[in-house]
């Protein structure tokens, strides 16, 4: 049981969501599939006043057109997977979801926006979106902005989301790419201890353009530019020497229960590697 | 419909509470609830429905999965109040006239329960993947059953149980379109 004297709103429209946040700010906290936060108000580890349920905002939309791919704040991974395919870049959103751990029950009541929202480093989402370019909407009392992902994630568990400020929803621009994820985790309920998404382009042999958004091994998401590893053909050096670049462009690796840094920093190549190897079988 | 008063002893001072409105089991009933109760608390405790298990309490082992507007959820995740207005079919409402539904037989005839605390997930898990799937491979029925813990480490008989289900499905189509 929830220990504190929790109130539970539920606002009909974002102004009355945004008022209620800043009011409350510190002892407030926004619900959204409930998957991280009602667990750890269970557990006592968070100490709140109120909870905002976004249900009724009309944020669950998930669309994919020209414009590219939007995604509500309450979308659920099972919504992402419910939708047609994906073309482009933007196929990895649905990569990357159909992993998300904790099966079907999870999927569907996780939100994308969720764990943007939480930054938890061990995650697949953040650096997902990093490797997309995304485009996080925020709306606080009095206005609205838009932080692109690289500059949302500012640290562990920590992210550019102002007093009064809510998450509303994620959108990420049409690009021609292929695109491969990949996850290492050492059980099946287990959250990620490297991921890598990437991003090729769809011209060709060459690997030159080509990015891999690293996730869990940093506290934010770490973005490589592969093209200072390639030869002059954009080819990649041997295994060894991409490990070896992989590893010096890590700085300090994240560190939690999962593993160690060290193992981090170890595994990081291969992870690189095995998404490359699927982006160009896609 | 039904009025059903809570078992649950108040907590001292004020506590946020309200009425909540939700079928159970195609049952309308109204509870009352205090904000921070979770789902799973309320279906147990008040509704009196013991199939929904605790375990983890962390949305890990998925002893409490209810479907809820029809969907697979880990009710230690929902809060009361977010259930207003919804479905929920709880593991009781699986059972045809208080008969194990077809799938739950299938379980009962391949060892697919043990000690039974895992029973509300897997059965919730392989029922959304025989809606969709009436020959689903081992590894889409291990894909299906991921978001379950089984102590007794019953998996095998488990993705037996779901594949004798689905091969029963398949025989009598019907059964298939109840999904149960």
């Amino acid at each position: 049981m929830i220990r504190t004297a929790l109130r539970y709103h539920i606002p009909d429209d974002l102004d009355e969501a945004t008022a209620l946040l800043h009011t409350h700010q510190e002892r407030t906290a926004v619900l959204g599939g409930g998957t991280v936060l009602v667990p750890s108000l269970t557990r006592g580890e968070r100490d709140l006043d109120h909870v905002i349920d976004l249900r009724r905002l009309g944020l669950g939309e998930v669309s994919s057109t020209a414009d590219g791919v939007r995604i509500g704040a309450s979308a659920s991974y099972a919504q992402l997977l419910a939708a047609a395919p994906f073309t482009g870049a933007t196929r990895l959103l649905q990569l990357a979801a159909e992993g998300i751990t904790g099966g079907p029950q999870i999927r569907c009541q996780g939100t994308i926006c969720g764990s943007a929202a939480y930054a938890n480093p061990s995650s697949d989402v953040p650096a997902v979106l990093v490797a997309l370019e995304a485009v996080i909407h925020l709306r606080g009392p009095e206005k609205s902005r838009t932080v692109p992902a690289e500059a949302f994630f500012l640290d562990a568990f920590t992210v550019d989301v102002r007093r009064g400020e809510l998450l509303t929803g994620v959108a990420v621009p049409p690009r021609s790419a292929c695109v491969g994820y990949y996850k290492l985790k050492l059980a099946e309920g287990s959250w990620p201890i490297a991921t890598a998404s990437a991003v090729l382009p769809d011209t060709g042999d060459s690997l030159i353009g080509a990015t891999v958004t690293l996730g869990a091994v940093s506290a934010r998401p770490l973005r490589l530019d592969l093209d200072s590893l390639l030869d002059g053909h954009g080819r990649l050096p041997t295994a060894g020497d991409i490990d070896d670049w992989v590893s010096g462009q890590l700085g300090e690796p994240w560190d939690d229960e999962l593993a160690p840094g060290d193992y981090r920093r170890m595994v990081a190549g291969v992870v690189l590697r095995r998404a490359l190897q699927r982006a160009q079988g896609n | 419909m039904s009025h059903i008063q809570p078992t649950a002893t108040p907590l001292e001072g004020a506590v946020p509470a309200r009425e909540l409105s939700m079928t159970v089991n195609g049952r309308f009933l109204k509870v009352r609830c205090e904000d921070r109760h979770l789902l799973v608390e309320v279906l147990r405790e008040q509704l009196r429905l013991k199939g929904t298990h605790i375990g983890c309490l962390n949305g890990d082992c998925g002893a409490c999965t209810v479907e809820l507007n029809g969907q697979p959820v880990k009710s230690c995740l929902v809060l009361a109040p977010a259930a207003e207005g919804t479905e929920i079919t709880t593991l009781e409402g699986v059972a045809l006239d208080g008969e194990l539904g077809p799938l739950q037989m299938a379980f009962w005839d391949n060892d697919g329960f043990q000690c039974g605390f895992c029973v509300p997930g897997q059965i919730f898990a392989a029922r959304q993947l025989l809606a969709s799937s009436t020959d689903p491979t081992d590894a889409e029925i291990r894909a299906a059953i991921a978001g379950n813990i089984c102590r007794c480490t019953s998996y095998q008989t488990i993705v037996e149980s779901v594949r004798a289900a689905a091969a029963a499905s398949r025989a009598v189509p019907d059964e298939a379109e109840k999904g149960t």
